[in-house]
C-alpha cells in the first residue's frame, strides 16, 4: 500500500516542476474556497429565506378577474378536464410543472440526512431548472421509509405534475422506483443521478473516442463505481452499440462477473447489476482494477472522492492514448494533470475548473424542456441516448479536441437544440401528446429557455428581487 | 426505461449436461451448495450460513453419492465448459408412513451458476430429477426452499407444483 501511495504521488512531482502551483495544491486551495462559498450560502440563505417563489402568469387587471382565474369561471375549466383528463395538459401549467422529489436518502455527498435537509438543494435545483430549462420546479422532500411509500406518495401527488424528478435517493432503492413509477405514471420519470450523469458521460465519451480515433463499437471500457451513474451509463453505452464482451465494471469488491461470489445476493438485492454481472466482462477477468483497465480504451470512474483512488500505473496499463474520466465530485479520483502525466489523451472531471465538465446541468434541463413541449406520457432511454447525442453534436458544432469534449455551462446554445431533439424522439416513438415540427420545437424552447434570465434580470431591475447584500448580512432580510 | 432481462441468446437448448455425480466430483459441488446456502440466507435471517457449513457440505455429499435412496446430479457446461461442474441437484426418497403415494421425491438442493441458467435448464434439470426420483420409487416429487423466494415459488408453480406442506418457524 505504501509502495502505491508513493507510486501516485510520483506525477504530482512532475507536475509541480512543470507549473509553480500543482493541481493537488489547487485543489487544496478549492476545498478552502469550498468552505467560504459555504459560509455565504449560509448567510445568504438566512438573509433571502428560500430560493424560488411562485410568480403569476396571468394578467389581474382588477378583483374582477378573479372571477375568471377562479371561482365561479375557473368551474368551467375543472368540468372540461373532468371530462377529459388529458385537458389538463392545455387548460392548467400542469404541461411545465415538475416535482422535484426526494426521500433526502442520499443528498449530495452528506447521506441519508432526510428530507427537511435536503430542501435547500431541491430548492437549488428548481432554480437551475427555471434559469435553464424554464421549467416551474417544485421542491418537493417527502418523509418515507419503504420504496412502496415512495411509490404510493408520487402516485399521489402525479395529478399536479407534467414530469417528476427523482433526486438524492439512495442506491439501489432508485433503481426500483425510477423503473416502477415510470410504469405506473403517464409522466416522464427521471432520476438525475443515474440519467443526468450518464447521459453527459455518454455525450463526452461519443465525443471523447471520436476524438482519439475511435468507434464505442469497438472500444474496451472500464466503468469503475458501481452506483446510479455508472449502471445507467451501462446499460446507455450498451443500448449505443457499446460491445457488452468489451464493458467490464468494477465495484468496492472487484470486477463484477457472473461468477463472482455476491452474484446470487445481488439477482435478489439488486437486479440491475445482476443483470450487468452476467452480460459484460465477455473476456472472463476477474480481480480488481488493475486486472480490469488492461489494454482498456476509455476509463469511467464514478466512485471514491480520493485523488490517488486511480494510480498512474492504471492508466498506464491501458491501450494507447487512453480516456479518463474522473468524475467523483468535489475531489476527482485523479488529478487531471497526474493523469495526463501517466499518458492518457482525454480526461474529464465533475468540475467546472477543469477542461471537460462532465455535469448533469448540461442535460436535465434540456431534457425536461423537451419532454414537457412534447407532453410526453414517459422516459425512455431513446430519450436520454437522443439528449447525449445531441450533446455531443453542440460540442462538435464549436469543434472538438482534448480539452473540448463537451459544452461547457456557458455555450448554452446547445440547449434548446437539445430540447428540440428530446421532443422529435418523443413524437417519433409516439409517446409525445402533442406533436410539432422540429423547427417549432426548437422555437418553443429557445422561447421558454430565453425568457427566464430575463424574468430574473427585469425581477433584480425593477427591486421585487434584493440585490446582493455586500459586506456583513447580520440581521438583514430580504423581504 | 427499458431495464428488462438481458437479450436471450438463440435457443440452443440447455447450456449444461447433467449425469450422476461421483465422489470425486464432491470438492467442486462443495462451493456450489454453499452459494445456494448463502442465497438462502438472503431471505431469511432464521438461515444464517454456519462458520462450518463447507466441510459439512462435503461430509453430506459424501453420504449422499453412497446412499441408494438418495439422488446427487450435477450439471457440467457444453463446449468449452464441458468438464466443469456448473450446478447440481441434491433428492432423496423419503418413505411417508400415512400417506399415498408411500414415497415421496424430495428435491433439497438444486442450484445452477447464473450464466447457466434459463434457456430450459431449469425445466432440464427438473425433468431429470423428478425421472431419477421415480426410478427410486417416488410417487410424489416435493422441492424445499425458503419462503421467501419467489423466484423459487413461481418457478415451481410454472410446472404445476403447489403448496403442500408449510414450515413456519420462530426463534427461541
Amino acid at each position: 500500500m505504501a509502495e502505491s501511495a508513493e507510486a501516485a504521488r510520483t506525477p504530482h512531482r512532475l507536475a509541480r516542476r512543470r507549473s509553480p502551483v500543482s493541481e493537488e495544491e489547487a485543489g487544496r486551495r478549492r476545498e478552502g474556497q469550498t468552505e467560504h462559498l459555504g459560509q455565504q450560502a449560509m448567510d445568504l440563505s438566512r438573509f433571502y429565506a428560500g430560493k424560488i417563489e411562485t410568480v403569476p402568469k396571468v394578467p389581474v387587471r382588477s378583483m374582477h378577474d378573479f372571477s375568471i382565474w377562479y371561482t365561479p369561471g375557473v368551474a368551467e375549466v375543472s368540468r372540461a378536464i373532468h371530462r377529459d383528463p388529458e385537458l389538463a395538459f392545455e387548460l392548467t401549467g400542469r404541461w411545465n410543472t415538475v416535482a422535484i422529489l426526494t426521500d433526502g436518502s442520499r443528498v449530495l455527498g452528506l447521506g441519508d440526512i432526510g428530507p427537511r435537509a435536503a430542501l435547500p438543494v431541491m430548492e437549488g435545483k428548481a432554480l437551475l431548472f427555471k434559469f435553464l430549462g424554464g421549467v416551474d420546479a417544485i421542491p418537493v422532500p417527502i418523509q418515507v421509509k419503504s420504496p412502496d411509500e415512495f411509490l404510493s406518495t408520487a402516485e399521489a401527488l402525479a395529478p399536479a405534475f407534467g414530469g417528476i424528478n427523482l433526486e438524492d435517493i439512495a442506491s439501489p432503492k432508485c433503481f426500483a422506483i425510477l423503473q416502477e413509477l415510470s410504469k405506473r405514471l403517464e409522466i416522464p420519470v427521471w432520476h438525475d443521478d443515474q440519467l443526468g450523469t450518464a447521459a453527459a458521460t455518454v455525450a463526452g465519451m461519443l465525443n471523447a473516442l471520436h476524438v482519439t480515433g475511435r468507434e464505442l463499437k469497438g472500444a474496451r471500457t472500464v466503468l469503475f463505481g458501481s452506483g446510479a451513474a455508472n449502471i445507467a451509463t451501462a446499460r446507455l453505452l450498451l443500448s449505443m452499440g457499446q460491445d457488452p464482451a468489451k464493458l467490464t465494471l468494477v465495484d468496492h469488491k472487484g470486477i463484477l462477473h457472473a461468477e463472482r461470489e455476491d452474484v446470487d445476493e445481488l439477482s435478489v438485492r439488486h437486479p440491475w447489476k445482476y443483470r450487468l454481472a452476467l452480460q459484460t466482462n465477455g473476456g472472463g477477468r476477474s480481480g480488481q482494477l488493475p486486472q480490469a483497465v488492461e489494454e482498456a480504451d476509455v476509463l469511467v470512474a464514478a466512485s471514491t472522492s480520493v485523488p490517488g483512488t486511480i494510480r498512474p500505473e492504471h492508466i498506464r496499463a491501458m491501450a494507447p492514448h487512453p480516456i479518463v474520466f474522473a468524475l467523483a465530485n468535489p475531489l476527482p479520483e485523479i488529478w487531471p494533470d497526474a493523469a495526463k502525466a501517466a499518458g492518457a489523451a482525454i480526461v474529464a472531471t465533475g468540475r467546472s475548473d477543469f477542461p471537460n465538465q462532465v455535469n448533469n446541468s448540461l442535460v436535465f434541463p434540456a431534457v425536461f424542456r423537451g419532454v414537457l413541449d412534447a407532453r410526453a406520457r414517459s422516459m425512455p432511454d431513446e430519450i436520454v441516448i437522443a439528449a447525449a447525442r445531441e450533446l455531443a453534436r453542440g460540442a462538435e458544432r464549436k469543434g472538438v479536441n482534448a480539452h473540448h469534449i463537451l459544452p461547457t455551462m456557458e455555450e448554452m446554445e446547445v440547449f434548446p437544440t437539445m430540447a428540440a431533439a428530446v421532443a422529435d424522439t418523443a413524437v417519433s416513438l409516439g409517446i409525445a401528446r402533442r406533436k410539432h415540427t422540429h423547427e417549432e420545437f426548437l422555437e418553443r424552447a429557445q422561447h421558454l429557455m430565453a425568457r427566464s434570465p430575463r424574468l430574473v434580470r427585469a425581477l433584480a431591475q425593477a427591486h421585487l428581487t434584493a440585490p446582493m447584500p455586500r459586506g456583513p448580512i447580520g440581521d438583514r432580510r430580504s423581504v | 426505461m427499458k431495464a428488462g432481462a438481458p437479450s436471450p441468446a438463440e435457443e440452443t437448448g440447455p447450456p449444461v449436461h447433467l449425469r450422476p455425480a461421483r465422489e470425486a466430483d464432491i470438492p467442486a459441488v462443495v462451493p456450489l451448495v454453499l452459494r445456494l446456502k448463502r442465497l438462502n440466507e438472503e431471505f431469511d435471517p432464521l438461515l444464517k450460513v454456519r462458520d462450518d457449513a463447507e466441510p459439512h457440505a462435503a461430509e453430506i455429499l459424501r453420504a449422499h453419492v453412497a446412499d441408494p435412496k438418495a439422488v446427487l446430479l450435477v450439471a457440467e457446461g457444453r463446449g468449452p465448459d464441458r468438464d466443469k461442474i456448473v450446478g447440481f441437484v441434491r433428492a432423496v426418497v423419503r418413505e411417508r408412513p400415512f400417506y399415498t403415494p408411500q414415497n415421496e421425491g424430495v428435491i433439497l438442493e438444486i442450484y445452477l451458476l447464473p450464466l447457466y441458467r434459463r434457456h430450459g435448464a431449469g425445466e432440464y434439470l427438473l425433468r431429470e430429477t423428478s425421472a431419477a426420483l421415480k426410478a427410486k420409487g417416488a410417487g410424489v416429487v416435493t422441492a424445499e426452499f425458503p419462503a421467501q423466494n419467489e423466484i423459487a415459488v413461481r418457478f415451481y408453480a410454472k410446472r404445476g407444483f403447489r403448496p403442500a406442506t408449510s414450515i413456519h418457524a420462530r426463534p427461541l
